[in-house]
């Protein structure tokens, strides 16, 4: 009986029932304020790393160009008229027939053309680069993660 | 009191509902469909970017993998007139490192400002990265300059460079006449133009990608990764084609011909090693073509220009006469000087009758006479199918765009007559390229088998090197015949001393001088000089064919011609590091 009254009393309490409603919008605020944050943070870092990857693939176009720029200065350097004359200022003379003797190498075929092709590179080279997590929002995020859970402990959704 | 609250409420009211109908309105507006066309459209235009990413172009390569077709860096520069901070520092700087008209300069800069323009402007394009390398350094300099005390602050700010490629052969006119070129100044619409450029131009290209990148950063969208157009191989050697070129053009100056024209061939498969004609001409500055090739005149003399070879053609007349039985290397023939053939006479070389021959003398003195009977003695029939089976009068297919071909006229044929057969039989009345001339002799250095011409080994697309064949057109004649006809070439040569001949390496071959048919018929001072010849005679390595067009020093295939070849072949020995005959067998006898 007396435990009756002191629970009614303490139900009835007008400073427990304030408290409870300070205490429910301080949570359903600080709750708000979590999903904002976080998903001020997660903007923030997409954004940054949207950027990253822009550059990077700008970067990519230009190392492309670069490459193929260097591989043809190269070839400039490297070209039949240049290498004539370099030859020539190093004191080198055009071979003629009589100036070559012959040594057979067995097992030796002659020079082969040449293979040009790249080797072969990592096969999930044509897989994307960029994670699926990079381009989700953070509902789809916490959609996907609750999903994998449930899916992962055979619950039905 | 009560009058004041009910006014209170009444206000409170008209303020609800006034709040609920702009409400109802700002949601009503939204989702109309109008706000969904705007979104679309401001998300399309501001809120996305549609990239057309071209591939680049494939690289073309010599047999050895010596670039010969490859890409450079280059910059477009253009103004975004709303960026502009100092227009005086852009007109200025623009004008002095790209040699651009202040005042144009200056006008693109303020047109922001004057005429409220926004749009992005070109000033230059195709720049060279050293140019833009100077407009970087000053970009820097006012970086770090302090801020004058007087007027604005110098600043290249609203100038934007950004790179490309341009097409660039670094060989300059090394193989132009195969390369072909590309039209690089147009940027949207450029196509590879003649040679190797037009033939594989789509191969080359590759295929254009369409993108769409969002241009908010939060919606990353990966740029994918476009793969370059095919790369070529050649079957060309730079050492040998830069040997060639050198060689044509030192044979151009001596002879005083029009123009010199060099074939190098491997017979076994067809593989084009060097094609070399003149006039020189690079590729890099295509946009002089029209000056060094005058409306008429071909860019690769080898597959376009047709011509009536002359005596070289002696060679396909005597091939098809061993092969058919008419004639062995010994039958005799007695020279009278002239034959009448479809009732007119036909005349030896020199007007002179060259008494008893056989048939290896019918090629050592390329005696008309002899080759016109040995032609009647065949019959039209036997001697067009041969003919025929060695590709005259039809392409051969050589992959270079441009070759050009002229119909063999037959029996039953309304240009044909019977006199046809006795001059054909020579070279005259029979029009043909130097592609088609030796890839029909190739046949008799390869045992009578005739392959296709072509100038691609191999191609590279999606990492992967594919090996082109060679491909066997037919069997002309058989690989008997095919020897004993080398061998009387070469004994030829010998006899007559030729100066085609090479110390250390037999060789085959046969000189050929042709009139030149004009409106009045043939003229005897302008001749086509030519000469085909192939080794080592007991296993050839390569095939080379020889034109000078109409030389002044001698009209004489024998005396202009001959020593070319023997040129050519003494370079080839090295180039090709072929052993001479003695070391050569001594070497397989091991």
């Amino acid at each position: 009986m007396f435990d009756q009254r002191i629970v009614q009393a303490y139900r009835q309490a007008p400073w427990r029932v304030q408290l409870q409603w300070i205490g429910a919008l301080l949570l359903v605020l600080v709750v708000g304020m979590l999903i904002a944050g976080v998903y001020l943070y997660l903007s923030a870092e997409a954004t940054a790393a949207g950027t990253q990857i822009r550059e990077l693939e700008l970067e990519r176009e230009d190392l492309q160009i670069r490459i193929a720029d260097l591989s043809t200065q190269l070839a400039f350097l490297r070209s039949a008229a240049f290498m004539q004359d370099r030859a020539e200022a190093l004191g080198y003379k055009t071979a003629h027939q009589g100036d070559i003797v012959y040594i057979p190498v067995p097992g030796y075929s002659g020079r082969q053309v040449v293979f040009l092709a790249p080797p072969p590179g990592n096969e999930s080279a044509d897989a994307s680069i960029i994670k699926p997590a990079y381009k989700e929002s953070l509902w789809e995020w916490l959609y996907q993660g609750t999903f994998d859970l449930i899916e992962s402990r055979g619950i039905k959704p | 009191m009560s009058n004041s609250n009910g006014r209170m409420r009444l206000i409170g009211a008209i303020f609800i509902i006034a709040g609920l109908a702009i409400i109802f309105q700002i949601v009503r507006v939204q989702n109309s469909p109008q706000a969904k066309e705007l979104i679309s459209f401001l998300e399309k235009t501001y809120n996305q970017e549609v990239r057309i990413l071209k591939p680049e172009r494939g690289n073309i390569y010599d047999r050895w993998g010596n670039l010969l077709a490859g890409n450079t860096e280059v910059y477009e520069i253009g103004i975004a007139p709303p960026q502009v901070i100092n227009s005086d520092t852009i007109a200025q700087d623009l004008s002095a490192i790209l040699g651009l008209d202040y005042s144009q300069v200056k006008k693109i800069a303020r047109s922001y400002v004057e005429e409220g323009n926004e749009k992005y402007m070109v000033v230059a394009d195709f720049v060279s990265a050293d140019i833009v390398h100077q407009l970087e350094k000053k970009l820097a300099e006012y970086e770090i300059a302090e801020k004058p005390k007087k007027g604005a602050t110098p600043s290249l700010n609203g100038v934007h460079w950004v790179a490309h490629l341009r097409r660039s052969y670094p060989e300059n006119s090394l193989a132009a006449n195969i390369l072909g070129f590309y039209n690089y100044y147009d940027r949207v619409d450029g196509r590879g133009i003649l040679g190797l450029e037009e033939q594989y131009n789509n191969l080359l290209a590759g295929t254009d990608t369409q993108v769409v990148l969002p241009m908010n950063p939060t919606a990353i969208q990966e740029i994918p990764s476009v793969p370059p157009g095919s790369s070529l191989i050649l079957t060309i050697d730079r050492g040998i084609q830069a040997a060639m070129e050198r060689i044509a053009q030192k044979a151009l100056e001596d002879s005083g011909a029009e123009a010199a024209t060099i074939l190098v061939m491997d017979p076994e498969t067809g593989e084009m090693l060097a094609v070399a004609t003149t006039p020189a001409f690079n590729p890099n500055e295509y946009q002089k073509y029209g000056d060094v090739f005058p409306l008429g005149s071909h860019y690769n003399r080898a597959i376009s220009q047709l011509y009536e070879p002359g005596s070289v053609f002696k060679v396909l007349t005597m091939a098809a006469a061993l092969d058919s039985g008419t004639v062995t290397p010994t039958t005799p023939f007695v020279d009278t000087g002239a034959i009448e053939v479809g009732g007119l006479w036909i005349y030896n070389w020199d007007r002179g009758a060259w008494g008893p021959q056989d048939m290896t003398g019918c090629l050592q003195h390329s005696l008309n006479v002899c080759l016109a009977w040995i032609a009647t003695e065949m019959g039209p029939t036997t001697f067009y199918t041969y003919i025929q089976n060695f590709g005259m009068g039809k392409y051969t297919g050589i992959d270079l765009a441009g070759e050009q071909v002229y119909p063999l006229s037959l029996p039953g044929d309304q240009n044909w007559y019977p006199v046809n057969l006795g001059t054909n039989s020579f070279g005259q009345g029979v029009a043909a390229t130097p592609i088609q001339m030796i890839t029909a002799t190739a046949a008799i250095a390869n045992d009578g088998k005739m392959m296709a011409p072509h100038v691609v080994k191999a191609y590279i697309q999606d990492g992967h090197q594919y090996d082109i064949s060679p491909r066997l057109v037919r069997q002309v004649i058989s690989a008997e015949t095919a020897h004993t006809l080398s061998e009387m070439l070469a004994n030829s040569l010998e006899n007559e001393a030729s100066i085609a001949l090479v110390e250390g390496y037999r060789v085959s071959g046969k000189t050929g001088t042709a009139e030149i048919p004009g409106p009045r018929g043939y003229e005897s001072s302008v001749t086509n000089a030519s000469f085909v010849g192939w080794g080592p005679t007991d296993d050839p390595k390569f095939i080379v064919y020889i034109w000078l067009e109409k030389p002044t020093s001698s009209p004489w295939g024998s005396v202009v011609a001959a020593p070319v070849f023997s040129e050519v072949v003494s370079e080839l020995t090295v180039l090709m590091k072929l052993p001479p005959d003695s070391v050569r067998q001594q070497m397989a006898q091991q």
